[in-house]
């Protein structure tokens, strides 16, 4: 169970951060219990927006990634510190990593009270509904006369003390996965994904018929898209719309991107569709994903993009046959993510991997031979020359048959899947 | 007449709670002296070895403690007061005792309806602590919801009823003021000890 560590203090001797430090050690084999820091986080202030400073979005991106969060707080004048509480300020401003998240507050302080008023208001807080966190009910942990109770090791001395904490951190590891399961949100699932593309993202170009032959253009004139010698800034480079093109169409690889609104908007057109792997035509650029596929395959391209959409897999594998003994032909679909792991899309990589197979058995002396110990139905053809006889994965460009039922158990497995070449 | 601190108790650049202050700086300027004070700048609370506060906090502890009162207003964040006050309030507590038995007014400015009671409430908790032992007006509370409808463009008050409370209120302010000023007999051990906390070690 991955958890983050929250010492409520900035200061450099801090008992509570002691405290937060002992616990990763001492249950390391309970909790992954990752200690963070607040130093750097700025006080907030909401004239001067700082959500996106790096030590914000580095806790905010922590607790996002966390199964839950432990808070150590120490008591300031009856209630937190400033800087705890303007930490969490900036996790209730403009973005709200601590909703629902399960939190378990500790405290540590030099008097007898152990931080209680301060852990009573950091509840009242965590609760609000900008911060929106699901505070662990009772099990108050309040470690006082902390100048005494740790060792020379940082050890807590006290026996009754540490089974109490483990007793207390034992309920919060339940706690955790009670609340994370009342959150999971309902997969709606696969055949949510609209291949007709009815939504928009952000970059959908509005009042532009999908459907049309000269997308492209309409779309390029309605956004002023940069063209020819327009420079476009990029990660990490600096190319003209032209260099660019160069650069794709060169690649031996027939690239295509698919937006997060199932929009086939871009393929690297450097060969005629006769002549590619997975055909494509200047005029689907902009199509509907429905558009490039029959009927019959759309439920398995739904499978694949949702599986990719949800995380089930970074990147799907999938070879068609049907172009001849000589070639193997890969579709990788592979997700896109942006910086903050939001979903943007499918890049489908289309290529032939025999001549690089070819190239390889030549130059170390080796050759193909058939295994007899496989376990696999779906049979290299080129080096046996023998037709495979069964295969699991099957293209959907190239099968004719019917395909049988979507594998709604087992979608990391569809019978047929195919890009947006399968209009054949 | 009295002279009061007024603590504007945000760091933001737009805030309903200074307008308040500033409307009553100018509608009780018979009635009393009111110098606002900003808390904005003041660096993140941090307990410096040295027992130091900065400057600014240094000039806010000396005009708290040459004042015969405070009034600070406060606006809500997440059930509680801002994290700029509380952070203002750990500086005037280090090692100084400016509010040591220092009568206090409250207010409160908010967009929505409440009025930041629960920040109130919080701010009550905090000035009754040990470390700062301030005189807060009992069983007062002035909520100013709907901030930003509340003022006209001259920056008075448009509710007179709302108007009418605060003016009692302030009225009240000025005699628990006076009040205060009998209740001082720990003063010194107060001051002593809130300058024996010892924060080294939370």
């Amino acid at each position: 169970m991955k958890l983050v560590g929250i010492a409520g203090s900035v200061a450099d001797k801090s008992y509570n951060r002691l405290l937060l430090k002992y616990i990763a050690r001492e249950f390391k084999d309970v909790v992954d219990l990752d200690v963070l820091d607040i130093n750097d986080v700025p006080l907030f202030n909401q004239s001067d927006d700082q959500t996106d400073s790096p030590a914000v979005q580095a806790i905010s991106n922590k607790i996002l990634a966390a199964d839950g969060v432990i808070i150590a707080t120490p008591e300031h004048n009856h209630t937190i510190t400033a800087s705890l509480k303007s930490l969490i300020e900036w996790l209730s401003f403009n973005i709200h990593p601590m909703s629902g998240k399960p939190v378990m507050i500790v405290g540590a302080s030099y008097y007898d009270q152990g931080s209680s008023r301060a852990q009573l208001n950091l509840r009242q807080i965590l609760e609000s509904p900008g911060v929106d966190a699901i505070v662990m009910p009772g099990n108050e942990f309040l470690l006082a006369n902390v100048k005494t109770v740790f060792d020379e090791n940082d050890n807590l001395k006290d026996d009754r003390t540490v089974s109490f904490l483990k007793e207390t951190l034992g309920k919060f590891t339940k706690f955790v996965k009670v609340i994370n399961k009342m959150n999971e949100k309902e997969d709606p699932g696969w055949q949510s994904e609209d291949l007709e593309s009815h939504g928009k993202v952000e970059t959908t170009v509005e009042g532009v018929d999908m459907h049309a032959a000269d997308w492209v253009e309409k779309a390029a004139e309605k956004t002023n898209a940069a063209e020819g010698d327009d420079y476009v800034k990029l990660d990490r480079g600096l190319l003209t719309v032209n260099q660019l093109n160069y650069f794709l169409n060169s690649m031996p690889i027939e690239l295509t991107y698919a937006d997060a609104n199932n929009q086939f908007i871009y393929y690297n057109h450097f060969l005629e569709a006769k002549d590619m792997l997975a055909a494509r035509t200047p005029g689907q650029a902009g199509n509907p994903m429905a558009d490039c596929h029959p009927k019959r395959a759309i439920p398995h391209v739904q499978q694949v993009i949702h599986m990719l959409r949800t995380g089930q897999t970074d990147m799907f594998r999938l070879p068609v046959p049907g172009m001849g003994p000589d070639k193997y032909v890969m579709h990788y679909y592979k997700a896109m993510h942006d910086a903050k792991g939001e979903y943007k899309g499918i890049n489908e990589l289309v290529l032939d991997i025999m001549p690089i197979v070819q190239y390889y058995l030549k130059h170390t002396g080796q050759m193909l031979v058939k295994d007899p110990d496989a376990d696999t139905d779906a049979v290299s053809g080129a080096s046996t020359n023998t037709k495979p006889e069964k295969t699991d994965a099957v293209s959907g460009a190239s099968a004719d048959t019917e395909p049988e039922k979507p594998a709604t158990a087992e979608p990391e497995k569809p019978d047929e899947v195919s890009g947006a070449s399968a209009n054949s | 007449m009295h002279k009061f601190v007024a603590i504007v108790g945000t760091n933001s650049d737009n805030s309903t709670n200074r307008k308040l202050l500033q409307f009553m700086q100018k509608h009780f300027a018979d009635q009393a002296t009111i110098e606002l004070v900003e808390i904005k700048g003041l660096p993140m609370f941090n307990k410096p070895e040295d027992k130091q506060i900065p400057a600014q906090a240094q000039a806010m502890a000396k005009q708290i403690d040459q004042a015969d009162g405070v009034i600070i207003s406060t606006p809500e964040y997440d059930h509680s007061a801002p994290a700029a006050l509380m952070n203002a309030l750990e500086w005037l507590s280090y090692y100084v005792n400016p509010f040591a038995d220092k009568p206090v007014m409250i207010t409160g400015a908010s967009y929505g309806s409440l009025g930041t009671s629960r920040a109130q409430e919080h701010l009550r908790q905090i000035l009754d602590s040990p470390e700062l032992r301030a005189r807060i007006m009992p069983s007062s509370e002035f909520f100013l919801g709907h901030s930003l409808q509340a003022f006209d463009d001259d920056g008075n008050l448009v509710d007179q009823t709302k108007l009418a409370k605060l003016e009692d209120l302030f009225a009240d302010f000025q005699t628990f003021v006076d009040i205060t000023k009998q209740l001082n007999h720990a003063n010194a051990a107060n001051k002593q000890e809130i300058h024996d906390i010892d924060w080294a070690n939370r």
